[in-house]
């Protein structure tokens, strides 16, 4: 099977003054293409860390990191610019989406970004994907004139536009309320499906085990094990530490 | 593409913050206005005076020159002038027009009083110029083309008593050193034009060479005017006539940038006899009063730098305020796939928008308050109009002025956000997921 990612090792620390914060200590991870897995954990786990090294944001402070068969430790900040832009899509917690531009616009950028597509099969794409995402009649608006979850979904469009092979999502619900959450990880899923994009998302939210593939189980900076969503569910509860 | 959403994203973000966009462009445009009245006002200056002293007493560029009989007695002359008028002609192609004029210095002497002045002698007929500059108070100015006849400026009416129509006397040393007097009847009476019309009057160029006792191919020195384009470039014309009329056999004076009355003296001193001629512009010939203009210059320049001073740091300060403000979009363009440049370039375009928008607003306000300071004819207190040579000051607003200041001042304001949009270009995007900010 092929592995779109493969985290063999990995540790990061963060210097905190004097002190050192391990936030991963060994985490090896291999995720295949077309999984839909989760990272679960509490709060510190250091889900948001793992996210940010496979998302080429953040570089290890040892161990290796391979996206798409390239190892990030051996790109240039130039190239890691390019694997996120045309490989890998994001979803944040808060949404991030720019505050000036109007959700077409935010959707189009990393289309923009690329430079590959015409203006008409840009909008075009834009179009379908909110269409999908169900807010086409809010293209014109600004991201503030729009609730969470709108503005959720709007994050998913834009990391979906350049149709990437993998997404990641950092806590995609935890903004949301479950109502709106379960509609934008239905959302997630079913995409996830059509297009065989892999996700990867971080939760501390038992609920959304069940949405999952399979969940990998963090605490204090290590992989617990990794389960099947239906184990994991059954486990319930998260491995250690404090519940979230 | 690329380029639009970068312009794109600084647009709206600048209009975003409308009201810091406000100030900032209010204060660019304050600074742009001022840098255009400034520099309108030391060129207005610039032109006032070289219109004013090209017409009373000298060209752009001029061949002047002494003739010694003795190594002791001499004075101002060119001998053989339509030889040289002709050497001139081929050698300064940027020519517009020449005139050639008498020059002496003599006494004065009407029923009442006395005065000493220098004696210009003019061919009216060939000085259109002359009719733009002075002002007449009584008299006609063609009235000159009659043989010694003079024009006078109402400070010397006041030494020597006379209207038009009354005769004076000139009195004088010829170049051969003995007394002459020759008899003039005033024509003209013209209002002052500062310093230079104290001590000037102007005479037909017959009665110079009959005072001097000069024969018919003499004059005192060749006014050169230039097209207006090649003004700005006089030093390196003179520089290069200078060498011409070497070349084609005259002796030439070493540049000296005085005027040539002030040379009488080191001329006497040396000992040589024959002719020499002098190439000077027209910086040299009223450089008694151009530092005034030096002055005005340096002026313009400190309060320039002062202003550009506050401008650069609101530039900066409100980058960094951006910048951090932006933090999170920053790191979320960077992490979907903005590469460095395009975050540098997007900070950039907002700056160089806002300096487009402020100085386009300055340029408009300046030149329309310049017209409208132009409109008013301001005048000028006595002791300017020495200098100015000129009653009020007029503004020249020029096209070429107003674009080069905004032009400046925009690029000012995005030299201003370099750094700031450098470092914003380094941050990290592992901050977009931090939720500060
Ligand atoms: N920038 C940082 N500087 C210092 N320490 C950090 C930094 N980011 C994270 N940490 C620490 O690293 C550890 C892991 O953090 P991380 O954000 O990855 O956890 P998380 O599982 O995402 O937690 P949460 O559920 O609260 O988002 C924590 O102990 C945290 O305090
Ligand atoms: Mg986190």
């Amino acid at each position: 099977m092929n592995h779109i990612v493969s985290v063999s090792n990995v540790s990061k620390n963060y210097n905190l003054g004097q002190v050192v914060v391990p936030a991963l200590r060994g985490v090896s991870l291999d995720v295949a293409e077309g999984e839909f897995l989760a990272i679960a954990g509490p709060s510190g786990s250091g889900k948001t860390t793992l996210l940010n090294l496979v998302g080429c944001v953040d570089t290890p402070s040892a161990g290796t990191v391979t996206v798409d068969g390239k190892q990030t430790g051996l790109l240039c900040e130039r190239d890691l610019t390019r694997l996120r832009l045309h490989t890998i899509g994001f979803i944040f917690q808060s949404f991030n989406l720019v505050s000036v531009l109007s959700v077409l616009q935010n959707v189009e950028l990393p289309l923009l970004l690329q430079r590959a597509l015409s203006a008409r099969e840009r909008k075009q794409r834009v179009l379908a994907l909110l269409d999908r995402v169900g807010i086409r009649e809010y293209s014109k608006h600004r991201p503030s004139e729009l609730s969470g979850g709108q503005r959720q979904r709007v994050a998913i469009a834009r990391a979906l536009v350049t149709r990437p092979k993998l997404v990641l999502a950092d806590e995609p619900t935890a903004n949301l309320d479950s109502v709106t959450g379960t509609n934008i990880l239905n959302l997630m899923k079913e995409l996830n499906q059509s297009e065989t994009t892999t996700f990867i998302f971080s939760t501390h939210d038992a609920r959304v085990w069940a949405y999952a593939s399979a969940v990998v189980r963090l605490a204090d900076g290590q992989i617990q094990d990794r389960v099947s969503a239906e184990e994991a569910v059954r486990a319930g509860g998260l491995p250690t530490g404090r519940p979230a | 593409m690329g380029f639009l959403l970068d312009l794109r994203i600084a647009f709206r973000s600048l209009f975003q913050h409308s009201r810091r966009t406000f100030f900032l462009a209010t204060a660019i445009a304050g600074v742009t206005a001022l840098l255009i009245l400034l520099n309108a006002l030391s060129a207005g200056v610039s032109e006032t005076m070289i219109r004013a002293a090209t017409t009373l007493s000298t060209g752009h560029v001029n061949v002047g020159g002494f003739f010694k009989v003795t190594s002791s007695s001499g004075g101002p002359v060119v001998t053989e002038y339509e030889k040289v008028i002709e050497a001139v002609r081929k050698s300064v192609p940027e020519m517009e027009s020449m005139v050639h004029r008498g020059r002496g210095w003599a006494k004065i002497i009407s029923d009442l009083g006395s005065t000493q002045a220098g004696i210009t002698g003019i061919e009216i007929k060939n000085e259109p110029g002359f009719r733009k500059v002075i002002e007449l108070v009584s008299g006609r100015l063609e009235d000159l083309a009659e043989p010694n006849t003079m024009l006078v400026f109402e400070s010397q009416v006041e030494r020597l008593k006379v209207r038009v129509g009354d005769a004076v006397t000139l009195s004088a040393q010829t170049t051969r050193g003995a007394a002459n007097t020759i008899d003039c009847r005033i024509v003209a009476i013209a209002k002052d034009m500062g310093l230079m019309s104290k001590f000037g009057v102007f005479v037909p160029v017959e009665t110079t060479r009959a005072l001097y006792q000069l024969r018919s191919d003499t004059t005192g020195a060749i006014h050169i005017y230039l097209k207006p384009k090649f003004i700005p470039d006089v030093t390196a014309i003179a520089a290069r006539l200078r060498g011409q009329l070497e070349k084609l056999g005259w002796t030439v004076m070493d540049a000296d940038p005085n005027p040539f009355w002030m040379k009488f003296q080191t001329v006497a001193r040396e000992d040589w006899t024959g002719q020499k001629l002098d190439v000077t512009t027209w910086e040299d010939e009223v450089s008694f009063i151009t530092w005034t203009l030096t002055v005005l210059r340096g002026l313009t320049a400190v309060l320039l730098t002062i202003l550009i001073a506050i401008v650069i740091t609101g530039i900066m300060n409100t980058m960094w305020i951006a910048i951090r403000e932006r933090t999170r979009e920053i790191g979320t363009l960077r992490a979907i796939g903005m590469q460095r440049g395009g975050v540098l370039r997007m900070f950039l375009y907002e700056s160089l928008l806002l300096g487009l928008i402020g100085t386009g607003t300055g340029a408009l306000a300046g030149a329309g308050l310049g017209a409208a300071l132009n409109a008013a004819r301001i005048h000028v207190p006595l002791s300017v109009q020495l200098f100015l040579m000129s009653d009020r000051v007029q503004l020249a607003l020029h096209a070429g002025g107003l674009v080069r200041a905004a032009l400046f001042i925009t690029l000012v304001t995005t030299l201003a956000a370099l750094y700031p949009a450098y470092r914003a270009a380094r941050l990290k995007p592992v901050s977009a997921m931090s939720h500060f900010g």
